[in-house]
């Protein structure tokens, strides 16, 4: 019977695939199907830090000035060759010759000073600017076809970093609404939006680069990670850039890679019992991480800092704070006895699915911080009412709360992290030191040395002196790839697929 | 004055929906949380609302929403920075492509198993499709879309897993939107036919030795149809507001799952756009079931 069953779905299969019913994602050719967890909204170079329009953009279609090196963390060149800065607040970039927008139009220091006006454009609100170069005003300078100079309205010295970010367009698209059909100077062209459906890209033959092995892709997008999952399974897609842990359960298939997000809980430092170290640090010592990583992948590495070891400023001497609830115990009895109000509530404020099993790592948290004798409440949000509690003015400035958040730093550096989260005048910051103030701001205008060692420094006072947060994890992202790609994801990929970097395997 | 009066009756309530639409939605909140970075800075937030009029008093707001309305423009996104009309528009057929096929398979399947169902009451196949129709009504949509997905796609390879294209990728999602107005319906037709079948217009009937084909589904069948047509309504009705979790779990780019990706985004204007393009169509299907009771029902044509 069994048998006879088996014969009946083969034979159907076979009926199924000669009428060609069954789609085959990658019957005989070089293009590739990538499935993406949402459509982008639209493919706005200046919109290239929403992860869902540069997984499609950027080192495809467009191309920044520089890039960074995903293993070293340096800043390589890309459309520029070279950089000089040429005073505190001005940088002069050297331009790669011979390189064409697909529209024909010549990559040259015109067409950067229009990329750069678009970055800065006022009908609309760019992510790349508001993310990246919030505050700083560029003013460009033709200096000749090939240079360029930039004046800021501050010193930055790490301006080449901040260039990997500017997505360089062609000047002859229009400045209206966000693009859904950019020019760039990338190894593809978009040829088709189908809306709610896919996009496609094909390969240009006149590319200034070296020509990339895979001559065309097709981005679907699937919510549901389940589905992306069997996509590459049944072979409808190759790759998709994130499945939850849960689904990542074929070894041969699924990849983990440091996806470069930190996790923590924020501690409003200065509210009690909260204002009490010995209470901060019970926090932390009562937490069984090690345990707590099937939630997230074994991959996941226990944080002591909210940036990896990616980013300039990473300090490799903190260690993590071990499991001790004995340890744990003693200090709120200690606190207690002095007076600090230990059971009075504190609020735990979650986002729904700011990553995956959220909610149950908190849950998991609170009974171990019951366990030690602290009192907590959960409180989920969406992410709109999340944000609220994310940034000053705090809604509720006198509640003693643990702030669920992730945080990525991609660019490399920390002061894309310190002052924002940390200093007293940073917008997400609970910390208030001056000590930390003055690290940070030591550190900002600097280079060198003396700028990496002024963040270590300030990592490992939050750390080990202040406590600031609770730590949890450098996470780990899975990625489920079709046996026939040869490619591994990269710290780049939660931000960028370059489909220049995919090849076939020799079976293929 | 009848059609003038309903008329009216109908331009009231579209114009009290857009009313609570575009209040209710922005009770939901500053959408400038959403729309910019996480560490943007409170002249930042100011800037972006100044930018797209939400530093107005509402009711400015709101006259201002009236007034493009008038004239026809119904906005733009925040998200894709394009016509949230055109948006609605473009998803829109895709929803009433789904949503009419699934309603004509189990508008066809109802009427077919429910007057099988009710010939004799109590009976094995009246058991056997009650038995169907009450598992296809009460089983959560998106288990059946899954499991249907890891049999039929992932472990036969026989079907595709989701998207749009060939007759093929309509299989699954059709018959997961089907179940559920097919087991309600199936249990109204079979409730409505019992009664017509009891009916002395019946008996005489079977008297005058008509058929029992004839007499089921010509004559009893015709007098069931007006409590199915109400059901049918309904249905129809739910399914446009949104096949979300079709659309959702299969890719299907359905006005539904727009909806609630513009409501967790805080996209007023598809928000706004996708309601009134839907309120339109709840309109024209209200419209076209008054027609069937009319062509259905002699008394309310006399009326």
């Amino acid at each position: 019977m069994k048998k006879g069953k088996t014969y009946l779905a083969a034979g159907i299969s076979g009926l199924l695939a000669v009428a060609g019913l069954v789609p085959h994602a990658h019957a005989a050719n070089e293009t590739v199907t990538v499935v993406l967890p949402e459509e982008p909204p639209s493919l706005e170079p200046c919109e290239s830090k929403h992860s869902s329009v540069g997984r499609v953009l950027i080192q495809n279609i467009t191309e920044p000035l520089t890039v960074i090196d995903p293993q070293t963390g340096e800043v390589k060149p890309e459309l520029a060759t070279r950089w000089e800065q040429t005073a505190p607040d001005a940088w002069r970039f050297y331009l790669r010759e011979g390189v064409k927008f697909s529209d024909g139009a010549p990559f040259d220091a015109k067409a950067v000073a229009a990329s750069i006006e678009r970055l800065q454009r006022t009908d609309m609100t760019c992510n790349t600017k508001q993310q990246t170069l919030g505050g700083v005003d560029i003013k460009t300078n033709v200096v000749n076809d090939y240079v360029v100079e930039f004046k800021t309205s501050k010193p930055i010295p790490i301006f080449p970093t901040m260039m990997t970010v500017v997505q360089m367009s062609s000047p002859n698209m229009t400045l209206s609404g966000a693009s859904r059909n950019p020019i760039g100077t990338g190894p593809y062209v978009i040829t088709a939006w189908n809306a709610g459906t896919d996009i496609t890209v094909e390969r240009r033959d006149d590319y200034w680069g070296e020509k990339p092995v895979v001559s065309g892709a097709r981005y679907v997008w699937r919510s549901e990670s389940a589905l992306r999952a069997a996509m590459v399974a049944t072979g409808e897609a190759d790759l998709t850039p994130i499945i939850s842990v849960a689904d990542a359960d074929n070894p041969e298939t699924d990849l983990s890679y440091p996806n470069g997000e930190t996790t923590r809980l924020r501690i409003s430092t200065m509210v009690p019992p909260l204002d009490d170290k010995r209470v901060r640090l019970a926090l932390n010592l009562a937490i069984d991480r090690e345990g707590l990583k099937v939630l997230f992948g074994e991959g996941a590495q226990l944080s002591e800092q909210l940036v990896g070891p990616n980013v300039n400023g990473f300090n490799p001497d903190i260690k993590p704070f071990a499991y001790d609830p004995e340890k744990a115990k003693q200090l709120v009895a200690e606190a207690k006895a002095d007076g600090v109000p230990v059971d009075k509530a504190i609020t735990i404020i979650g986002r729904n699915e700011i990553y995956v099993n959220a909610g149950e790592a908190l849950e998991a948290m609170q009974a171990m911080w019951s366990e030690i004798g602290l009192n907590t409440q959960i409180r989920m949000f969406d992410t709109g009412n999340w944000l609220r509690y994310q940034n000053k003015p705090f809604p509720e400035p006198d509640m003693a709360n643990l702030h669920q958040d992730q945080h990525d730093n991609l660019l490399g550096d920390a002061t894309f992290t310190t002052f924002n989260k940390y200093d007293t005048e940073g917008v997400n910051s609970a910390v208030s030191d001056k000590r930390v103030d003055d690290l940070i701001a030591k550190a900002e205008p600097a280079t060198g040395e003396t700028r990496t060692k002024a963040f270590q420094e300030a990592f490992a006072l939050l750390h080990d002196d202040i406590v600031a947060d609770v730590y949890m994890y450098h996470m780990v992202g899975y990625t489920r790839v079709n046996p026939r790609l040869d490619w591994r994801p990269t710290l780049a990929t939660n931000s960028e697929i370059d489909l220049s970097s995919i090849r076939f395997r020799a079976s293929e | 004055m009848r059609f003038f009066k309903r008329s009216l009756f109908t331009l009231l309530s579209m114009a009290g929906l857009l009313l609570l639409v575009f209040f209710l939605s922005r009770m939901t909140g500053d959408p400038s949380y959403l729309f910019l970075p996480l560490d943007a800075s409170a002249a930042d937030r100011a800037a972006f609302s100044q930018l797209h009029g939400f530093d107005d008093p509402i009711y400015v707001q709101f006259g201002r929403y009236v007034v493009d309305l008038l004239n026809l423009d119904f906005g733009t996104s925040l998200s894709q920075q394009r016509s949230a009309m055109d948006i609605a528009l473009e998803a829109f057929p895709h929803t009433l492509t789904l949503v009419s096929m699934a309603l004509a398979i189990a508008f066809a399947g109802a009427i077919l198993f429910g007057s099988l169902a009710a010939r004799k009451p109590g009976g094995m196949i009246d058991r056997l499709i009650s038995i169907l129709s009450l598992t296809g009504a009460s089983t959560p949509d998106f288990w059946v879309a899954i499991i249907l997905v890891l049999i039929f796609a992932v472990s036969l390879g026989w079907l595709p897993t989701s998207g749009v294209g060939g007759p093929l990728y309509w299989i699954i999602p059709l018959f997961v939107l089907v179940l559920r107005p097919f087991g309600l319906l199936g249990q109204v037709v079979r409730g409505s036919m019992i009664n017509a079948l009891s009916s002395p217009y019946v008996k005489t009937a079977y008297a005058k030795g008509a058929s029992e084909q004839k007499i089921i589904f010509v004559h009893a069948l015709r007098n069931s149809m007006l409590p199915v047509i109400t059901v049918a309504g309904d249905l129809a009705a739910n399914l446009l507001n949104g096949a979300v979790i079709v659309e959702t779990v299969f890719g299907w780019p359905g006005i539904g799952r727009l909806m609630i990706d513009a409501i967790m985004q805080r996209d007023f204007a598809v928000i706004q756009a996708s309601i009134l393009v839907t309120a339109c169509a709840i309109l024209i299907l209200n419209i076209l079931l008054d027609i069937a009771y009319v062509v259905l029902d002699p008394r309310v044509r006399h009326a």
